[in-house]
């Protein structure tokens, strides 16, 4: 039962958002309720001993396990900084005329929902609820980037809901697949998550695998990886930072968890190593797609949404080396991208509202960084030395487990790999220090400095600090848990 | 009951009008007949489900039926229609990467693919194949292969949004006659899909008319209360 508390905060926090006139209260309200959300997670793992199933209000629709709970507490965390920070991002908008005030409250429902449907796609325990829910949270995503109203904007939107949606129809002839699977072995269709596992190694092969591909499909765009990616720089540059973090750090991880679930049944039957191939074919096309265009990239949110796919890319070969040892670090890697990465857009954020050009189309002209904005400046450079992966950043641990594993499977496609991820190195590099090291023209006016509001700065500084903490400090428990999310997925112990 | 080989005479010919109306889809530039073929598309499907269900003698089929007809006959087609009369454009003349005759061409050819393929995928299933189900599938893939042609090859992105519409009547189709899905799930796709419809209309106001023009729209619609200062 404890579960209808996110839709009850949610109710609560909207009837709040429609009718609290004063702006710095909504900005509380919206931080508050995202903060609530990680209580009522909080609550739940203390108090339902994990894996749980029936979590009410039915049987058999909301269960809880390690994997589950896990992402809710990572997309937990996005969404709360990217709340706290949003109060001041939007106040900004709306002095620069970006944002329409009256929309402030359309903005903040939006969000409340969105995180509602992430974090309720986590507990789904059927495979047709959490693709309805994935596909809302499509909805409620591009709904935050189209609401800024700009030609851009509603261009990237509707780019990514046809994308998106379209490749979730795919899907959808997935699930159909699956419930025909269980119909034929179990006399009775389901699509009951914990009994689809059960039995997934006595389903016709041949069926079960075409349900994984045409999954793989929508889940794939979801979350951004080659070739459904067309959507996802446009729409995680053009958003609000708040929204591109949240849609960088907590919604590509939705698509990922779907694949991750389906490739857990496929994993069972014969077909396993062709479902590996798609991984590694569509995971390699994404870090080299993604590699090759940061090296000509000129807008700073830009290349951080395409490190993103190459991110995703790299998860989806550690996905297709199908070993307990690479799904535990594909765990670690899917927490580790997405704090980095909010951190990243969070602090990209800043700059982007003190350099933002105001010809529609032009990139931010960057200059004298330092001097206006320093704590956002270390912001995007310690976010980036973390995001490649340089220790003692989590991210370099994790790839760096993540690449043996894939030598496992083929050193010449570790070798490939690793050109790649360091032209993409090579990528971030050049970007920042030919934008961080421009100095304003002697005769041409500095720009005024933006003040940052604090929980803005403390935002992205606090996701630094805990990024820095995992990279340092990897508790027990921490190893324990996710070496059961691993075991519950059914690839054999760490 | 009535005659198997009349219901069976009866489920091809709705296959067939099916294709055509996909066809249709892929070629037609009026915007009205558009949302017209979508329509019949949309009433053909739900005829499709009432017949399964006099055969088979299932409630949820026909539940289905009636859902159809009132979200894809009625609601969401005259929603599109006031989109339509809003935005000044009648008609949808340009064409990406494939003009009308060629890309019927390839439908042809996805379907043939759609068929080859998905004989080896459902061979294992139908071990005594149902031949009418099996070609059902197969023209629910390529309905939706054919609406993804549309999004591809049509400009206007409210003609995309048919499109996408007619993709979703193809998974409709593919589930009716590969399995039988709990009503729950199918009313909750329902609701998504209107909402997304919702979303991407509005939003398609603003692309395919002018952005002033778009802020004059909004205002009418009240869906958003946009001030005088703040219109871009």
């Amino acid at each position: 039962m404890i579960l209808s508390a996110y839709p009850l905060i949610v109710v609560a926090a909207i009837i709040g958002f429609v009718l609290i006139p004063s702006r710095r209260i909504l900005h509380l309200l919206a931080a508050v309720e995202s903060a609530a959300f990680l209580v009522v997670t909080g609550v739940l793992i203390l108090t339902v001993p994990l894996p749980a199933t029936d979590l009410g209000p039915w049987n058999g629709i909301f269960f809880a396990d390690h994997f589950g709970v896990f992402l809710a507490v990572v997309s937990g965390v996005v969404f709360f900084f990217a709340s706290l920070y949003a109060g001041g991002y939007t106040e900004r908008l709306m002095e620069t005329g970006e944002l329409n005030p009256n929309r402030l409250r359309l903005f903040y429902s939006g969000l409340a929902l969105l995180q509602l449907f992430v974090t309720l796609a986590f507990f789904a325990d059927n495979l047709g609820l959490f693709w309805i829910l994935a596909e809302l949270t499509t909805v409620f995503s591009a709904l935050l980037v189209a609401i800024l109203a700009a030609r851009e904007n509603i261009d990237a939107a509707l780019k990514y809901i046809f994308i998106a949606s379209v490749a979730m129809l795919f899907s959808f002839a997935g699930v159909i697949f699956v419930f025909e699977a269980a119909r034929i072995t179990l006399g009775e269709g389901t699509l009951t998550w914990t009994v689809l596992v059960q039995h997934a190694s006595s389903f016709p092969p041949t069926l079960l695998f075409a349900a994984f591909v045409f999954l793989f499909i929508g889940f794939a765009a979801k979350s951004g990886v080659v070739p459904f990616h067309t959507w996802l720089p446009d729409a995680h540059s053009k958003a609000p930072s708040a929204v591109s973090a949240i849609l960088s750090g907590a919604l590509l991880n939705v698509g990922i968890y779907g694949i991750i679930r389906a490739y857990s049944l496929v994993h069972q039957t014969p077909f396993a190593e062709k479902a590996s191939l798609i991984l590694f074919v569509s995971g390699f096309l994404s870090v080299g797609v993604a590699s090759l265009a940061m090296l000509y990239q000129t807008n700073l949110k830009k290349l951080i949404a395409f490190s993103s796919i190459e991110n995703m890319g790299l998860i989806l070969l550690g996905i297709g080396v199908g070993s307990p040892v690479a799904l535990f670090w594909v765990v670690i890697h899917m927490l580790a991208h997405s704090l980095t990465k909010a951190a990243l857009f969070l602090s990209a954020g800043v700059l982007h509202r003190q350099y933002r050009s105001h010809e529609p189309g032009a990139d931010d002209q960057i200059v004298d960084v330092f001097d206006l904005q320093p704590t956002a400046a270390w912001g995007v450079i310690v976010g980036t030395l973390a995001i490649v992966g340089m220790p003692p950043f989590p991210i370099f641990y994790t790839k760096f487990f993540l690449l043996t594993q894939v030598a496992t499977v083929s050193p010449w496609l570790l070798a490939a790999t690793l050109v790649l991820i360091m032209i993409a190195v090579a990528g971030m590099a050049r970007f920042l220090i030919r934008e961080f090291s421009a100095r304003s023209e002697a005769n041409v006016q500095q720009p005024h400095r933006y003040i940052v509001p604090l929980g803005m700065r403390l935002s992205f500084v606090l996701l630094i600090v805990i990024v820095t903490v995992q990279g340092l400090w990897f508790p027990v428990q921490e190893i324990a848990v996710i070496s059961q999310i691993v075991a519950e997925l059914g690839f054999g112990g760490v | 009951m009535t005659d198997v080989s009349f219901v069976d005479g009866l489920v091809r010919f709705i296959f067939v009008a099916v294709l055509i109306t996909a066809a249709f889809l892929l070629s037609t530039r009026s915007l009205p007949s558009l949302l017209r073929t979508y329509q019949l598309q949309s009433l053909l499907l739900a005829m499709l489900a009432v017949v399964f269900s006099f055969v088979e003698g299932s409630a949820v089929l026909l539940w289905i039926a009636i859902l159809t007809v009132v979200s894809k006959v009625l609601v969401i087609p005259y929603f599109i229609g006031e989109i339509q009369e809003r935005i000044s454009i009648r008609r949808d003349l340009e064409f990406h990467y494939l003009a009308p005759a060629s890309s019927i061409l390839v439908s042809i050819a996805l379907i043939i693919g759609v068929y080859l393929s998905l004989g080896n995928i459902l061979s294992s299933a139908y071990a005594k194949v149902e031949p009418i189900f099996f070609i059902g599938a197969v023209i629910g893939i390529s309905l939706m292969l054919m609406g993804m042609l549309v999004i591809f090859s049509r400009t206007k992105a409210i003609t995309k949004v048919l499109g996408f519409l007619s993709m979703e009547n193809g998974v409709l189709l593919f589930g009716i006659c590969v399995t039988e899905l709990p009503f729950i799930i199918e009313v909750m796709i329902m609701i998504d899909l209107i909402i997304l419809i919702l979303l991407t209309t509005i939003l398609t106001v603003g692309i395919d008319s002018t952005i002033e023009a778009y802020n004059e729209k909004v205002r009418q619609y009240s869906l958003w209360t946009v001030r005088e200062e703040d219109a871009p």
